[in-house]
C-alpha cells in the first residue's frame, strides 16, 4: 500500500483544492520545496562521497539513505501539486518507476530477465556484468572509460543462453546428472560431463533467439568488399576473470561464419560442463546456480603479432618490472602455451624502457584459415629470429597495462594484439591474485613509516581513495592542462571540471580547496583517481617535477617513490571497488544523481523526461518558482505585501519577495535600497553589477564605459516603479537567490544558495538572449561559456542558450562567483555589437576575466 | 608506531555482521601496524575471544543471535582491561548511555571515515598505555 495510496490522495487533493490554495499557503509550500530541494541535493552528494572510499558504510546505510531520498521526493511532487496542479500524475509515475528499480536493486533482484538477447560490446560496463559476463562487461569498460581501443562486436546475454538452456530443460539434466559427486569421482564426472555437453549439442535453439544471433553475426561479419570476416565465440560467465580467474577454463571457438554462430554459442555453453571447469569451480566453491553463462561475438583480427601481459610480474615482486610475451600471429596459443614466444620485461613507468629481452625462434604462428578455424603456419625464415615487437609497440603495451591496472587497481592479465594495421588492441584482461601474509605486510609498512619523508599529512579529505605515484604538474592556468605530461600528479588551488580533460593522463590529484562531494571529485571517482581535496597552504610545498606518492588511503602525501605503499596496495585482499555494497550503492546512484534535464526550454524538459530523482528534482524546483513567479505576475494585489522595489542608482526595476519569516531591514518598507538588501547572494549580484562602475574611470580594453551606458540605458528604457512587477523578479531568503532578469531581449536566471554549509552550496547560473544574428549569438554564448569555464562552472551550452553550475565552494568562493555573474549580467548587454568576428570570442572572454580581477580581489582582502 | 618488530602488537578483534564493514577496517588497522582479526557474527568472535583476549574489542550492536551489548557484557566480565568501541548504524542517545554504561570506551555512529575510527583507536591505545604505566 502507502506509495499508490499516497499518490491518489494527492491527486484527488491537488485538483480539488488546488485551484483556490490561498497565496500565503502556497508561498510556504514553496519554501517547503526549496528547504526539501537542499535535503535531497545533500543527500546525493552524501551518497556519491561514500563511493570515494574514504567511508566504512555498510548496506544499512544505503538503505537509509534510499529511503530517506524517495520519501523527500515524494513529498517535493505532493508539495508541487499544491502550489500547481498540473502532471503530478506523470511526475509519480517517473518516481514509481525510480523507487521500484531502487527496491529491486536492495531486494537482490537485479534484472536480467528483462535484458535484451544481443546487448553491443562497446555499450557494455562492469556493471553490465550480470547480463553480460564479468569478461565481456570488463572489456566494455576498458573500451568506454579507459578508452583503449577493444574488438567491436556483440554479446548473447546471460538471458539468451538461460532462455536456450531452460527451453530444453538442460539445469534440471544439469543438476540430475551431477546430483552428489564429489571431486574424487573423477570417473563418474567425466561421464556426466560428457552426457551433459552431448545434450546440450543436440538441443535447439528457441527459433527467434537463433535468427536474432545469426542475423547479428551476419552483420558484424560484413565487409564492404570481400568475403565476410570469420568470427570467435567467447566465453563470458558471471566470474570469470573475478576474484576467481577460471583462466583457460572456457572455451573459445575461433574463426566460424556467421551460420556457424549458433553452433558455436552451444559448444561455449557446452565447454561450461567441462570436467576441468567443474572441477575448478568445485574446487573455488561455487555452487552450480552460480554460473551463468553469457557468450562474447567479435570479428576475428588480422593479427601481425599477439601476446599476454602482466603488469605486474608476480615472479619478482621487488623489483616492479611489466612482463610481456609475444608471438606473431593470432593470441591463442601464446597463453595455450603452443607456440615459441619471446619475452620482455619493462619498467613500470613511463617511458616504460625496456629492462630485458628474451629473443627465441619463432618457426610457427596461428593463423586464421580461410577454410574456417585457426591453423599453424610457419613463420618466414627472416622473421624467425627478430624480436616480434618493437620499442614503439612495447611502449604501447607499457602503457595500457598500466592504465588498465591503475583503473581496477589491481595487477592485470592482459591479453592483447597488433592487427595487420599495427594497431593495438585489448582482447581481455583479469586481475592477478597474489596474496602475502598480513603480518608480513604489516612490518613492510612499518619500514615505510620510518624512511619515507613526509611532505604533509592528514591535510583535506579524500575524494577517493588509492595510491599514485608521479611527478608534480602544477596547473594554475588553463594551458597548463594542454600538455599534461602522462603519469603526473595534478595539483591544483582549486577544484574545476575542466581537470577532466587531464584525467586519462593523470595518475592523482591534489587540490588546495574544493570538496570532495564536488563535480570534479564525481568525475575523479569516475576515474578511480586518487584524489585529496581541499589540502590548503600545505600544496605550496610542491615543486613542479618533483616525484612523490599520494596515499589517499591514509592521506599522506610522501617524498619520492614509496613502491612499497603501491605494492602494498596491489596486493590488498579486497578491492573495495569489487565490493558488493560499492557496486550496488554505484548502481543505485545511477539511477538517483545524474542530471539529465538541464535546459527547461528543451522539449524533454517534462515529467516524462525524468530518469533520476535529481531530475524529478530539477524538475519540481523549476516548476515551483515558474509557478510563483507567474502568480506575482498575475496576482499582484495578492503579493503587495511580500514584494518590495529596489531602489538603487541603476533602475533595474527589480521586485525582491524575502521567504524569510522575519524579513531584516524594517518588514514595513516597500523599497528596499541596495545596502538594506540582507540576502548574501543577492548583495553580492548586485555588488558585482554595480561596482563595475569604477571601470569608467580608467579605459579598459573592452570599453567598460560604454558598457555600464548601455547597461544603464536598457534599464532606463522603462521607467523604474512603473515596470510590471515579475519582470525582474527575486525570491531571496539569507542564504538563497533565485534572479530572474528580463533586459532587453536577454533573459538571466541566476539560483543561488550560500550558506555556511559547504555541501549545501550550489550556484546556477543561464543566459538565453536575442537581438542579433544567430551566428552572433552562439558566438556570444560561446563568450560567456568561456568566461563561465575559466571561472570553474560546469558549463553546458546548446546554441545561444549557455547554463553554468558551481557547487560546494567555501561561501567567500560561492560569493565571489556570484559577484562575477554580476558583472557578467552586465557584460552581456555590450556582446551584443561586438564579437564580430570569431576570434573576439577568446578576447573578449579574456579581457572580461581580466578586468574584473581587481574588483573579485579587493573584495578577498576586505572580507 | 615503532618499525622495531620485538614490539608487541595490540591485537585487535572486529565484530560487525556486514561483511563490507570488517572487510574494510581489517587491511586498514593491519596497515596501521595492528593485528586484527575479525567476524561477522557474535558467536565464534565470543569463542575466540574466550580463547585469548584482546587489547581492544571493536563492536556493532544490532546483530543476529547475541547482540552487541551482550557481547560487550562478556568481554568486560573475561577480560577487564579490554577497550571496547561500538559502531552502530543506530546512533541514540540511550543506546550510546548504555554501551557507556558497559564500559564502552567510545561509540562511533555509522557509517564513519576511516581516518575517524583510526583515531579514537589511537586515543584508546594511549589511554591503555596509561594504565599500564600507571
Amino acid at each position: 500500500m502507502g506509495a499508490l495510496s499516497g499518490i491518489r490522495e494527492v491527486l484527488r487533493l491537488g485538483r480539488r483544492k488546488a485551484p483556490s490554495t490561498p497565496f500565503a499557503a502556497r508561498f510556504k509550500t514553496f519554501k517547503s520545496i526549496l528547504e526539501r530541494n537542499n535535503r535531497v541535493l545533500t543527500l546525493m552528494a552524501d551518497m556519491g562521497d561514500k563511493l570515494g572510499g574514504d567511508y566504512v558504510f555498510d548496506r544499512r546505510y544505503i538503505e537509509d539513505a534510499c529511503e530517506q531520498l524517495s520519501d523527500q521526493v515524494f513529498k517535493l511532487i505532493s508539495d508541487l501539486s499544491i502550489i500547481t496542479p498540473a502532471d503530478q500524475a506523470e511526475l509519480f509515475a517517473a518516481f514509481e518507476n525510480i523507487r521500484h528499480f531502487i527496491g529491486e536493486e536492495l531486494a537482490g533482484r537485479r534484472r536480467t530477465p528483462d535484458a535484451p538477447w544481443i546487448l553491443p560490446l562497446d555499450a557494455l560496463g562492469v556493471d553490465s556484468d550480470e547480463a553480460a559476463g564479468k569478461k565481456m562487461a570488463v572489456l566494455g569498460e576498458i573500451g568506454k572509460v579507459i578508452g583503449l581501443t577493444i574488438p567491436n562486436g556483440f554479446v548473447i546475454s546471460t538471458a539468451a543462453c538461460e532462455a536456450f538452456m531452460l527451453k530444453n530443460d538442460l539445469p534440471q539434466y544439469v543438476r540430475q546428472r551431477f546430483e552428489g559427486l564429489t571431486r574424487q569421482d573423477i570417473g563418474a564426472v567425466e561421464e556426466a560431463s560428457r552426457d551433459v555437453r552431448e545434450r546440450i549439442m543436440a538441443a535447439p535453439f528457441p527459433r527467434a533467439l537463433a535468427r536474432e544471433i545469426e542475423h547479428a553475426a551476419e552483420s558484424l561479419a560484413k565487409r564492404p568488399n570481400g568475403p565476410p570476416v570469420g568470427l570467435a565465440l567467447r566465453s563470458s560467465a558471471w566470474e570469470e576473470d573475478g576474484e576467481s580467474s577460471f583462466a583457460g577454463q572456457y572455451a573459445s571457438i575461433l574463426n566460424v561464419t556467421p551460420a556457424k554462430a549458433v553452433r558455436a554459442v552451444k559448444e561455449v555453453l557446452a565447454g561450461v560442463h567441462s570436467p576441468e571447469a567443474w572441477l575448478y569451480r568445485r574446487h573455488r566453491g561455487f555452487q552450480e546456480h552460480e554460473t551463468a553463462m553469457a557468450v562474447g561475438c567479435q570479428p576475428m583480427i588480422d593479427s601481425a603479432v599477439s601476446g599476454a601481459m602482466y603488469s605486474y610480474a608476480p615472479f619478482a615482486p621487488e623489483d616492479e618490472a611489466i612482463f610481456v610475451s609475444a608471438a606473431w600471429g593470432l593470441c591463442a596459443p601464446v597463453v595455450g602455451g603452443q607456440v615459441e614466444v619471446d619475452a620482455f620485461t619493462l619498467e613500470r613507468r613511463p617511458p616504460f624502457e625496456c629492462r630485458t629481452a628474451e629473443i627465441c625462434r619463432k618457426t610457427r604462428k596461428m593463423v586464421s584459415s580461410p577454410d574456417g578455424g585457426p591453423v599453424f603456419a610457419p613463420v618466414p625464415e627472416k622473421e624467425q629470429d627478430i624480436p616480434c615487437l618493437t620499442e614503439a609497440q612495447l611502449r604501447q603495451l607499457g602503457e595500457a597495462a598500466m592504465r588498465i591496472e591503475r583503473y581496477f587497481k589491481r595487477p592485470q592479465d592482459v591479453e592483447w594484439t597488433f592487427d595487420a594495421a599495427g594497431r593495438l588492441i585489448i582482447l581481455q584482461s583479469r586481475p592477478i591474485i597474489f596474496r602475502e601474509e598480513p603480518l608480513a605486510r604489516a612490518r613492510q609498512f612499518d619500514h615505510i613509516a620510518a624512511k619515507a619523508e613526509t611532505i604533509f599529512s592528514g591535510k583535506g579529505a579524500v575524494a577517493q581513495r588509492g595510491v599514485a605515484i608521479g611527478p608534480v604538474h602544477l596547473v594554475a592556468r588553463p594551458e597548463d592542462l594542454l600538455d599534461f605530461p602522462d603519469g603526473a600528479i595534478l595539483a591544483a588551488r582549486y577544484t574545476s571540471p575542466r581537470f577532466t580533460q587531464a584525467m586519462d593522463r593523470a595518475h592523482g590529484i591534489l587540490t588546495e580547496a574544493g570538496s570532495p562531494a564536488g563535480h570534479m571529485a564525481a568525475v575523479a571517482r569516475e576515474f578511480r583517481l586518487p584524489t585529496i581535496v581541499d589540502c590548503g597552504p600545505a600544496l605550496g610545498l610542491l615543486k613542479e617535477g618533483e616525484v612523490i606518492t599520494v596515499d589517499a588511503t591514509q592521506n599522506v602525501v610522501y617524498r619520492g617513490v614509496v613502491k612499497e605503499l603501491r605494492r602494498y596496495e596491489l596486493t590488498e585482499e579486497a578491492v573495495y571497488e569489487d565490493s558488493y555494497e560499492y557496486r550496488l550503492l554505484r548502481r543505485l546512484l545511477g539511477k538517483i544523481a545524474p542530471l539529465r534535464l538541464v535546459d527547461p526550454n528543451s522539449p524533454n524538459f517534462r515529467p516524462s523526461g525524468c530518469r533520476t530523482y535529481h531530475d524529478i528534482t530539477r524538475y519540481i524546483h523549476e516548476r515551483a518558482v515558474r509557478a510563483l513567479i507567474r502568480l506575482s505576475e498575475n496576482r499582484q494585489g495578492l503579493l503587495g505585501a511580500a514584494a518590495r522595489k529596489l531602489q538603487s542608482d541603476l533602475p533595474l526595476g527589480l521586485s525582491i519577495i524575502d521567504l524569510d519569516d522575519a524579513p531584516c531591514a524594517g518588514d514595513k518598507k516597500t523599497v528596499l535600497t541596495v545596502s538594506e538588501v540582507c540576502s548574501e547572494p543577492l548583495a553580492a549580484f548586485l555588488d558585482g553589477l554595480i561596482s563595475s562602475n569604477m571601470w569608467e574611470d580608467e579605459p579598459v580594453p573592452v570599453d567598460m564605459g560604454s558598457f555600464m551606458a548601455s547597461v544603464t540605458r536598457t534599464f532606463g528604457a522603462t521607467p523604474a516603479g512603473t515596470e510590471k512587477l515579475g519582470r525582474n523578479l527575486a525570491l531571496v531568503s539569507k542564504e538563497y537567490m533565485n534572479l530572474n532578469l528580463r533586459l532587453g531581449y536577454h533573459f538571466t536566471l541566476i539560483d543561488a544558495y550560500v550558506g555556511e554549509n559547504i555541501n549545501d552550496n550550489a550556484l546556477y547560473f543561464r543566459f538565453m538572449g536575442g537581438v542579433t544574428d544567430f551566428m552572433r549569438r552562439t558566438r556570444r554564448a560561446r563568450c560567456i561559456g568561456r568566461i563561465l569555464e575559466r571561472s570553474d562552472f560546469r558549463v553546458e551550452m546548446q546554441g545561444d542558450l549557455v547554463a553554468g553550475r558551481i557547487k560546494k565552494f567555501h561561501k567567500a568562493r560561492m560569493l565571489e562567483k556570484v559577484r562575477l555573474l554580476g558583472a557578467l549580467t552586465g557584460f552581456t548587454r555590450q556582446l551584443d555589437v561586438k564579437l564580430r568576428r570569431e576570434a573576439d570570442v577568446e578576447r573578449d572572454a579574456e579581457a572580461f576575466l581580466a578586468s574584473i580581477k581587481n574588483i573579485l580581489e579587493e573584495r578577498d582582502v576586505t572580507r | 608506531m615503532s618499525p622495531d618488530d620485538k614490539t608487541p602488537r595490540l591485537r585487535i578483534l572486529v565484530l560487525d555482521d556486514e561483511p563490507i564493514v570488517v572487510k574494510r577496517l581489517k587491511p586498514a588497522f593491519e596497515k596501521a601496524g595492528y593485528e586484527a582479526e575479525t567476524f561477522t557474527d557474535s558467536e565464534s568472535a565470543l569463542a575466540r575471544f574466550m580463547e585469548k583476549p584482546f587489547d581492544i574489542v571493536i563492536t556493532d550492536l544490532k546483530m543476529e543471535g547475541m547482540d552487541g551489548m551482550a557481547f560487550l557484557e562478556q568481554v568486560k566480565t573475561r577480560s577487564p582491561g579490554t577497550g571496547c568501541i561500538v559502531i552502530t548504524g543506530f546512533a541514540t542517545l540511550d543506546t550510546a548511555k548504555e554501551s557507556f554504561h558497559k564500559g564502552a570506551f567510545d561509540f562511533v555512529a555509522k557509517p564513519f571515515k576511516l581516518a575517524n575510527i583510526m583515531e579514537v583507536v589511537g586515543r584508546l591505545e594511549s589511554a591503555l598505555a596509561e594504565r599500564h604505566d600507571g
